[in-house]
């Protein structure tokens, strides 16, 4: 054994010399050098002890100050900081004519995840798919358990399925307050409404953007906070509009009809008080738009604002008015109307021949497209056109829909005086039902010009004058004879005085020519004659009705029942009161007129 | 022979060492622990079968494990720390395997019935290991490198297998925890002043690291750092806790809004309201006089245990009593900071308090072991 170290030596070799052992001195030394060093180590950690006291004090004294200051303070709800997009919320209600809500909005909630705060992906995707059968359980998997930070899973759920969510309990899944747009009547007013949808999404709220109809047109407005959440009020009476839709839905199925259009306007004011477009849709669940074939076949298209068609002979009453109010002819002048007519190369034919000549009346009532045309013949295209334009025919309405820009007339490449002659019964010029009411109304409202709207404002009168009063009530009396005596005897509704014209104009292919079996069948009227109050135009496309041993297309056989029947149920709803008696005169011109000839 | 053996006769043995257990740290406990059965019967809406009642049991369970590891001579825990430490190190690879088997952090491991989370068991592993360690080291090597080496190799190998759950949280409290056991046997302070040095040099490299390919660390970790930085970022995401954690103190007041009547938590606005944020709910309702009394009460325990170190002269007891003090007060220090908004989120449960089994059993099996330094004190 090695004796390390030795170290008091001088005090070993003194021992020594005294005799003493130097083990007891060395043992000694040891346990006194043991005990300096426990000592050093002692208050080592002694030193040590005391910087982690001061240490904790320092400590409990951050907290205990944290806590004071906070128990201090108000509590308050955090705002979302400048990063957060700024979303606005609180779209504007749209309301019919009454103030009955068309749309309005309800706050529901958005689900999304947060994957990394999931505390069981796999189980919770179950769980999800469980409550929304419609996704996808692996997409939901290979969501919650890649990289992803942020899963949209659906952009608005039910209370119902809120809780159930909730009932999950996983902390990854989190709900964002946002308003969606309701439209509580389902599909009634659906092309005038149109439709909204989300746009910038927040997890706390939710953009609603319009994307079609008047959501879309007033846009703006409708989200625009200086509005102060007063509603948009539309012309369109919700009443009226659903009585409307319901009789035109039976009569396009009663008719075999592949699709329907109406409008029914005020004649003073060109507010539209109902308009609809078959087939319809629910706003609420927009469809999504075809992607192939015609999208005019989408139940997205308003066949009464972007349906551009050959409206036939409703056309002659423009033709015959303007006639009347240039002094051409009187409604007793005798027309030549021997069909076939032949002008140049081209030939003019009648449903029947009517014989060597006809009233300027009776080429109404019995829809001579002869007569017409040697009536426009008189007037000339310039003329013609100039009248149209005045009529409105040559633009696109103005009507407050996003889809109306799309609903321009197809005119003919070059106004000649055939063209002129065609377009006076209602061929080689493509309008909308809605231009078809809009023009009706001028006529019906005594000769001054209506734009077509769909804004409820008191403000709304008619414009300029483009026909003589005298005139308009000329015009009236012959669509009212039309209606007595002539192919649209189904539209009289006893007590509502109907006067109207009938079109059933064959369809155009699209190789070019016309379908010998396929007819936009058309009944533009006016009710009560003795004081228009409104224009209904209905359309039914390529209807047939199979009546008395033959199959019946013309608009006498299949629209004109079904506006008869929109009539006998709105008029009441208008607020119009039946007549009795049918007054034989208005304002001096005797309204039945005795036909010349038999039937 | 160390100071124990020397003065072993002096140590109580049989009944009598009921007299020498330390009464006051056993009543602390007990307080701490109630205030929790209170809140968890609270944020369960009144309701004492959801949390509070599972929660008593283990306390139950856990007080008796306490007597049992305070019974045990001290001794017996000096020579088998190294047992415990290998232990709970295996269990931390098994818990790693089969993570990797299951999906995202798996902490538990599934013995029958018994979930356990062996990164809770190594926290006490840990620190007893150390302690055990500068017991058998002379004290004048304490500071030389290569035994500086060896306790640094001992905390970094739990505490990487931890992060690789991962588990933020416990890793951070495993490197405090068996510094701290250093730091009180006397490692000289330049070592910790290098450490903190490098500690702060390493930060500013992983939050340099953001972006670039050799990313340090996960996106959700920066995202934690992101919003502890500014919580009003994000309110309604990660930030979420933080906000509302501080909206319920704040709502709480001085005096609070009475028992049962939180709002915050109450309303659900709260996730993790009986683990990590149960703090929150007794700020809410007991407001700033409830926060401060169980303030003290985590002081005073903390303040009984030093003292206990101090009068010990053992040097396993003292260190192990230090260690085990240390690892309680890291535990509510970070839970509390990161409840007030004085650090990032990064799951410690507020002890004795939050509902959880392990941490528990575990905390009061530590104080176990105080006690049992306390009653085989040599007097």
């Amino acid at each position: 054994m090695i004796r390390t170290p030795l170290r008091p030596l001088a005090r070993i070799l003194d021992a020594r010399a005294r005799g003493e052992n130097p083990d007891a001195i060395e043992r000694e030394n040891i346990r006194l050098r043991g005990e300096a060093l426990r000592e050093r180590a002692r208050t080592t950690a002694e030193g040590r002890l005391l910087m982690m006291g001061v240490l904790f004090l320092a400590a409990f004294v951050t907290v205990g100050l944290r806590m004071g200051t906070l128990a201090a303070s108000t509590p308050e709800e955090p705002q979302l900081g400048d990063s957060a997009p700024a979303i606005l919320a609180q779209r504007a209600d749209i309301t019919d004519r009454e103030g009955r809500v068309l749309a309005t909005n309800l706050v529901t909630h958005a689900l999304y995840a947060q994957p990394p705060m999931l505390v069981d992906p796999v189980g919770t995707a179950d769980k999800l798919v469980k409550i929304f059968p419609d996704l996808n359980h692996d997409r939901l998997v290979k969501d919650f358990t890649g990289a992803r930070k942020f899963v949209w899973i659906k952009k608005k759920i039910s209370p119902e399925q809120l809780q159930a969510v909730h009932d999950i309990g996983d902390p990854g899944l989190l709900f964002g307050p946002r308003e969606m747009r309701l439209y509580p009547n389902g599909s009634v007013a659906a092309h005038v409404l149109g439709g909204a949808r989300f746009g910038a999404e927040g997890v706390n709220s939710a953009e609603i953007v319009g994307v079609a109809g008047v959501e879309k047109a007033f846009d703006g407005w409708l989200r625009d906070p200086a509005n102060k959440g007063a509603p948009l009020q539309l012309s369109i009476d919700l009443t009226v509009q659903a009585a409307l839709e319901e009789v035109l839905d039976g009569g396009m199925k009663l008719m075999d009809a592949k699709g329907a259009s109406a409008v029914l306007m005020d004649v003073h004011t060109g507010e539209i008080v109902a308009m609809a477009s078959l087939p319809d849709f629910d706003p609420n669940d927009r469809p999504a738009p075809l992607t192939k074939g015609d999208a005019s076949d989408s139940p997205l298209f308003n066949r009464a604002v972007q349906g551009v068609y050959e409206l036939g002979s409703t056309f002659k009453i423009f033709a015959v008015a303007q006639a009347l109010e240039l002094g051409l002819v009187n409604p007793t002048t005798m027309i030549p109307s021997q069909s076939p007519m032949i002008f140049g190369r081209f030939r003019i034919h009648d449903f029947h021949n009517y014989g060597p000549q006809l009233s300027v009346t009776d080429v109404i009532v019995e829809s001579s497209n002869v007569g017409t045309a040697r009536i426009v013949q008189m007037i000339g295209p310039e003329r013609q056109k100039d009248f149209l334009g005045k009529m409105g025919f040559l633009a696109p309405t103005s009507v407050e829909l996003s889809e109306a820009p799309t609903g321009r007339p197809i005119l003919p490449a070059k106004w000649s005086e055939i063209s002129s002659m065609t377009i006076g019964y209602g061929h080689g010029l493509s309008a909308s039902p809605l231009h078809l009411a809009a023009a009706y109304s001028t006529i019906a409202n005594g000769g001054r010009r209506v734009e077509p709207t769909l804004v409820h404002d008191p403000r709304h009168q008619e414009g300029e004058r483009v026909l003589s009063e005298a005139t308009a009530k000329r015009a009236l009396a012959m669509m009212r004879a039309v209606v007595t005596r002539g192919t649209a005897s189904f539209g009289d509704v006893r007590g509502y005085q109907v006067a109207g014209k009938t079109g059933s104009a064959d369809k155009v292919k699209p190789t070019g020519g016309y379908y010998k079996d396929k007819v936009m069948a058309t009944f533009a009227g006016t009710f009560p004659v003795t004081d228009p109050k409104y224009v209904l135009i209905l359309s039914l496309d390529e209807a047939s009705t199979f009546v008395a041993g033959e199959n019946r297309r013309t608009a006498g056989w299949t629209a004109v029942p079904v506006a008869a029947e929109v009539i006998r149920r709105v008029a009441p709803l208008l607020g119009l009161r039946p007549e009795g008696n049918t007054p034989d005169v208005l304002d001096g011109i005797q309204l039945v007129v005795a036909k010349a000839g038999s039937h | 022979m160390s100071y124990l053996e020397s003065n072993l006769k002096t140590v109580p043995t049989g009944l009598r060492k009921v007299l020498y257990l330390n009464y006051p740290l056993i009543f602390l406990l007990t307080a701490v622990s109630c205030a929790g059965f209170l809140m968890l019967y609270s944020v369960a809406g009144g309701d004492m079968t959801t949390w509070a009642e599972p929660q008593m049991k283990r306390f139950a369970i856990g007080m008796l494990a306490m007597l049992v590891v305070g019974f045990t001579p001290i001794w017996f825990w000096r020579n088998t720390a190294g047992v415990a430490y290998f232990i709970a190190l295996l269990l931390l690879v098994a818990v790693d395997l089969f993570g990797a088997i299951g999906m995202g952090a798996q902490r538990w491991l599934e013995v029958g019935p018994v979930r356990i989370q062996p990164s809770e068991l190594m926290k006490i592993a840990l620190v007893m290991l150390l302690a055990a360690y500068y017991d058998w080291l002379p004290v004048e090597k304490v500071s030389r490198p290569l035994w500086v080496l060896i306790p640094v190799v001992l905390i970094l190998l739990p505490t990487f297998l931890v992060l690789e759950q991962p588990d933020l949280g416990t890793a951070v409290m495993l490197v405090l925890g068996g510094g701290f056991v250093m730091f009180a046997a006397g490692v000289s302070l330049w070592y910790f002043g290098t450490v903190i040095a490098l500690v702060v040099a390493l930060v500013f490299g992983v939050l340099e690291s953001r972006g670039t390919n050799w990313q340090l660390l996960h996106d959700y970790q920066f995202k934690r750092i992101d919003t502890f930085l500014d919580p009003t970022e994000d309110p309604l995401g990660a930030g979420y806790n933080i906000t509302q954690a501080q909206i319920a103190l704040g709502s709480g007041g001085w005096a609070g809004r009475g028992f049962m009547q939180g709002t915050q938590s109450r309303l659900n606005f709260l996730p993790e309201k009986h683990t990590d944020f149960i703090f929150t709910t007794l700020a809410e309702e007991f407001g700033f006089v409830g926060a401060f009394g169980l303030l003290m009460l985590y002081a005073a325990i903390i303040g009984f245990s030093i003292y206990a170190a101090l009068i010990n002269k053992d040097r396993f007891s003292s260190l192990l009593t230090l260690g085990v003090a240390g690892t309680f007060f890291f535990f509510f220090a970070i839970n509390m900071a990161m409840v007030m908004g004085l650090m990032p989120v990064v799951g410690v449960p507020l002890p004795l308090v939050s509902y959880g089994g392990t941490q528990m059993m575990i905390l009061l099996s530590a104080f176990g072991l105080v006690q049992s330094a306390n009653v085989h004190r040599p007097r």
